[in-house]
């Protein structure tokens, strides 16, 4: 019998506007369908309190910009808290798994946050993440991800990083936002082939997801072998979800919870607030604690057109091929104050949704043999001309790489309008601010 | 001038108080007999002397009739009828009791997903007839039939008019959410009903016989108390551990501590917070049942004064059962109190004998003096360590409860300086040991032998109404009364809301004889309800409440009494 927590924290004050779908009411039905149930009274269920981020855990993972105080974090704050508050239960052997059912969610935020995209201000997994690795020295962690949205947030934090493998299934980026997440996105150039994106086309249901599980994530992952598998787990791809186009149930939920053996899921989007969400959040609870969710049944049944079984089937093949031929999207282009080494150069735009403006990103890796490399991001918010500068010292980064990003702090203070320097290797986080000088978070805990 | 009778039907002891105004007037203790509690309640209410001039004005009575009739499974068979819909399998919980399940599909909010099947009705009833060894108590409970009870009430229609004896008891009339629970809860309240009601009648008709007049009231688990014939049977275990956390709030008035009551068997724990006891999130659980019986949040440690002390792998220990009162107050075997009498802590017990039970503990060569304090101080540092993690298990737990609103996690429940009050028999005697343990100050009122009585004869009565609005679906629930209703007002509804709360709490509470003066309101939670892009109405959650508590305050006699040995 698994030992599960469960983090409930639905943040019945909370919304993003009275009727947006991240409102009070998101997870009102579900409280109802869990407490009902009586899911608090199977032996092997625990549940925990919600907890609050510190600041420095958000600063760790993410570039805050302009100024952390710029931004209402206190929910995120919280959300990611109680992921935290989880995953340091799973951590000192208290839970087997474990579910945060949390909001707001996090996966479209990245590694640097200008805004509200897609809902999501903090990454709760990349912040639990990141935790994990330095509190408890986790080395190798996999994220998959199963919203119907490609987890773009996360990717884009991890993608230089070798220590995580990000896999994220979703609906076609052509045919819902944020609109990537394609095949050839397989990571920076200290981590090629640990970014894995598999775009599904509208109408996939329960076979052909775990088709694409059991025949393509699953063998990646034994592959791989990490030390902590964390499952995004959004529900939008329920054949209910009024903003994507898929055809998954309940059951295939539980099912899919069951196949991916999450130590942690932690609940993304998915805003069927009535005809998905109690029956799916049950399903995926019940499937990791073991007992049958077979039983699960929504009050709707499907009526979407559903892609046919062997169509997918070779649609999986095409991805795969597109995968295999994948070529590196970056160039290598040097600067004189860039510190010694060869640094790749990745350009971008990312497109703030809730908000409605654009991110100008210059994006660059210190290419390494030995570690995730120094990472340094420039980025804007046009018409703004103030520049903002984030630089990554990794996990187990090596001496030159962690002399590189402190170079680069020392070279960029008073040359952009906030300068954020990520030691993570080091655990802490220095952030200078024009108006204000340095500032120091340590993430050492007592 | 108000004088009330309390009594606390214990375990060992049942202890009885009379109170007049805010003065003890006289009290006792009588051994309790279980195999006949209405005896015991009576002879202790004539040891208090309840005739002459003097009226009383009202009984309360706290009483294991029912906590006892569940855990020796004293009752009649009850047939239980599930209506599970979809969902979790029954079987991922443990079920104490059989049952049989009916179609019928009710949802989250109260809407119909499937309705029975009425010629499974028939072939039930049909099968009933057929035996002769039914039960004529059926329970009938469907999964969320607290947000619509439509197929309870169906099939309730159907079985009475088959069979119009038929005692129906139906799951909605406990309106809060757990389907588990609540199967359980109306199980067992109608379990025990029979007896309950034919208690009630002899003590009713008894005290009578004794001139008294007085309204005869029961201790609730959850501090409140209510007339013998209002209260629904369930609602009445453990109130024990309840009557002592009162009895601790009847002599510390809005303080914070933490109540240890040291019973013969048992040691009750509960905690008060700026005077009020904190509540359990979920129901009480009795034996293998949980319940949705609203209780205050307590806990009970197998370890009391009349612990037996058993020898394991070569160590002493306190085992979890008692033999019998302590040696030297006669009984068969060594326990804490002579440990207590033996030191000179407690004020009774024959030292002689105390001293024969500890030396009967130790080899022929260890028995000096040095040899028997040292055993008898160390047993009641393992009495007290026993204790201390219990207490401090439960100031976490309380720390832990789970919050679901932002406002929750920003105002956490502050770390309070506790004391502890200890009460019971060996209040005193353990005192000194606790307070080493916890590096905490332990208090110990005047009257540790009757605090549950005491706490019985000042609890006066809760109420609670949590109202569940759903305007889209025009319809209402309240969960502690079980009412469903139809809902007129708007769909958005502001200030109608809180009138209408208002005027249900007093027609609720009005039925029940209830005062709500010093009623609390919970803030009202409003969840607008979208469809597509349109706010269609509201769900709206809001609660009014009288929390537990006390009438009065026991006077405290002046700091050097309180010292004094009570005999």
């Amino acid at each position: 019998m698994n030992k599960t927590g469960i983090l409930f924290f639905p943040a019945f004050d909370w919304s993003l506007g009275e009727t947006h779908p991240e409102r009070e009411e998101r997870l009102l039905y579900t409280q109802e369908q869990l407490f009902e149930e009586g899911v608090f009274d199977l032996p092997q269920i625990r549940q925990f309190a919600p907890g609050m981020a510190p600041l420095s855990q958000a600063l760790l993972t993410q570039g805050i910009f302009p100024h952390p105080a710029k931004h209402d974090l206190t929910a995120h704050l919280i959300a990611a808290g109680s992921t935290l508050v989880l995953g340091e239960a799973l951590a000192e052997g208290q839970i087997q798994n474990g579910f945060a059912l949390v909001r707001p969610p996090g996966h479209h935020a990245g590694a640097t946050v200008l805004g509200n995209r897609g809902f999501c201000t903090l990454n709760n997994e990349a912040i639990l993440i990141n935790h994990l690795r330095s509190k408890y020295g986790v080395k190798k962690v996999a994220v998959v991800d199963t919203d119907v949205h490609h987890g773009d947030g996360t990717q884009d934090i991890f993608y230089h990083d070798p220590g995580v493998l990000f896999i994220s299934l979703h609906q076609d980026g052509r045919t819902l936002y944020p609109g990537t997440g394609f095949a050839s996105e397989k990571g920076g150039p200290n981590a090629w082939g640990m970014n894995l994106d598999i775009p599904l086309p509208p109408g996939t249901g329960d076979e052909g997801i775990h088709y694409v599980l059991e025949n393509w994530v699953l063998p990646r992952l034994d592959e791989f072998k990490p030390d902590i598998v964390i499952n995004s787990a959004g529900q939008d791809n329920h054949f209910s979800d009024p903003l994507a186009s898929m055809n998954v149930t309940a059951r295939g939920y539980g099912r899919i919870t069951e196949l991916v053996k999450p130590d942690l899921a932690v609940l993304e989007g998915g805003y069927s607030i009535e005809a998905a969400l109690p029956y799916v959040n049950l399903a995926i609870l019940l499937a990791l604690a073991g007992e049958d969710y077979n039983g699960v049944m929504e009050a709707e049944k499907p009526n979407r057109p559903q892609v046919s079984f062997t169509g997918l089937v070779s649609r999986v093949k095409e991805l795969k091929a597109e995968y295999a031929q994948a070529q590196p999207n970056w160039v290598w282009r040097s600067q004189p104050y860039l510190p010694d080494g060869t640094w790749a150069y990745i350009p971008r735009m990312i497109y703030y949704d809730t908000e409605g403006f654009q991110e100008v990103r210059f994006d660059r890796v210190r290419k390494c043999a030995h570690c995730g490399g120094t990472v340094f991001i420039e980025s804007r918010r046009p018409p703004s001309r103030g520049r903002y500068a984030l630089v990554r010292i990794p996990f187990g980064a090596c001496p030159e790489c962690s002399q590189a990003g402190y170079d680069l702090w020392e070279y960029l203070i008073g040359r952009a309008e906030t300068v954020q320097l990520q030691d993570q290797a080091g655990a802490q986080v220095l952030f200078w601010h024009l108006d204000e000088g340095v500032t120091r978070f340590s993430t050492v805990q007592e | 001038m108000r004088r009330h009778v309390g009594i606390d039907v214990g375990g060992t002891f049942t202890d009885a108080v009379l109170i007049n105004q805010e003065e003890i007037e006289n009290k006792t203790k009588v051994p309790t007999d279980q195999d006949n509690l209405l005896h015991t309640l009576l002879s202790a209410l004539d040891r208090l002397g309840l005739d002459g001039g003097n009226p009383v004005d009202e009984i309360t009575v706290s009483t294991t009739l029912v906590t006892n009739a569940i855990l020796q499974g004293r009752f009649p068979p009850v047939e239980l009828y599930l209506l599970p819909g979809t969902g979790m399998k029954l079987e991922s919980l443990s079920w104490p009791v059989p049952y049989k399940i009916m179609s019928g599909t009710i949802d989250y909010r109260g809407r119909e997903v499937l309705p029975p099947d009425e010629l499974q009705w028939r072939r039930i009833l049909q099968e009933r007839k057929l035996n002769p060894s039914k039960s004529d108590h059926v329970a009938i409970v469907g999964k969320f039939s607290h947000r619509n009870q439509l197929h309870e009430e169906q099939l309730a229609a159907y079985w009475r008019q088959a069979e119009p004896g038929v005692n129906l008891a139906l799951g909605h009339e406990w309106g809060q959410a757990n389907f588990y629970r609540r199967s359980l809860t109306t199980y067992l309240n109608l379990a025990s009903q029979d007896l309950w009601q034919e208690f009630a009648r002899e003590l009713e008709r008894a005290v009578c016989e004794r001139g008294c007049h007085a309204p005869i009231k029961v201790l609730k688990t959850d501090g409140g108390v209510l007339p013998l014939d209002r209260v629904r049977p369930v609602e009445t275990i453990y109130s024990g551990p309840t009557a002592g956390v009162l009895g601790a709030m009847a002599q510390n008035p809005d303080a914070s501590y933490v109540v240890v009551d040291i019973g013969g068997t048992t040691t009750d724990l509960g905690i008060v917070l700026s005077g009020s006891p904190l509540v359990s999130v979920r129901g009480a659980k009795i034996g293998p049942y949980k319940t949705l019986v609203r209780s205050l949040a307590v806990r009970s440690v197998a370890v009391g004064a009349d612990s037996a002390i058993v020898r394991e792998a070569g160590s002493l220990s306190l085992a979890r059962y008692r033999l019998g009162p302590a040696y030297c107050l006669g009984g068969p075997a060594p326990t804490p109190t002579d440990a207590m009498c033996y030191l000179g802590v407690v004020p009774y017990g024959d030292r002689v004998r105390a001293e024969e039970a500890l030396a009967s503990l130790l080899p022929d060569e260890h028995r000096l003096p040095a040899d028997l304090t040292r055993l008898a101080k160390s047993l009641l540092e393992e009495m007290a360590g026993r204790l201390a993690v219990e207490i401090r298990a439960m100031e976490q737990e309380w720390q832990d409860e789970p919050a679901y609103k932002i406002w929750g996690v920003l105002h956490p429940q502050e770390a309070r300086q506790f004391y502890v009050w200890a009460s019971g028999g060996g209040a005193r005697g353990l005192r000194d040991f606790l307070q080493r343990k916890l590096h905490t100050e332990v208090r110990v009122g005047q009257f540790p032998e009757v605090s549950n009585a005491v706490g019985a004869a000042l609890a006066r009565p809760t109420f609670s109404c949590t109202l569940h609005l759903d305007t889209v679906l025009g319809r209402f629930s309240v969960e502690e009364a079980g009412e469903q209703g139809k809902w007129q007002g708007a769909k958005r509804p502001h200030a109608e809301v809180d009138s209408f709360l208002e005027k249900t709490a007093e027609r609720l509470a009005g039925a029940k004889s209830i005062d709500l003066t010093g009623a609390e309101k919970e803030p009202f939670d409003f969840f607008p309800v979208v469809q597509g892009y349109r706010t269609v109405g509201q769900i709206v959650r809001g609660r009014l409440y009288v929390p537990p508590g006390v009438w009065g305050h026991l006077h405290q006699r002046p700091e050097g009494g309180s010292r004094r040995a009570e005999t």
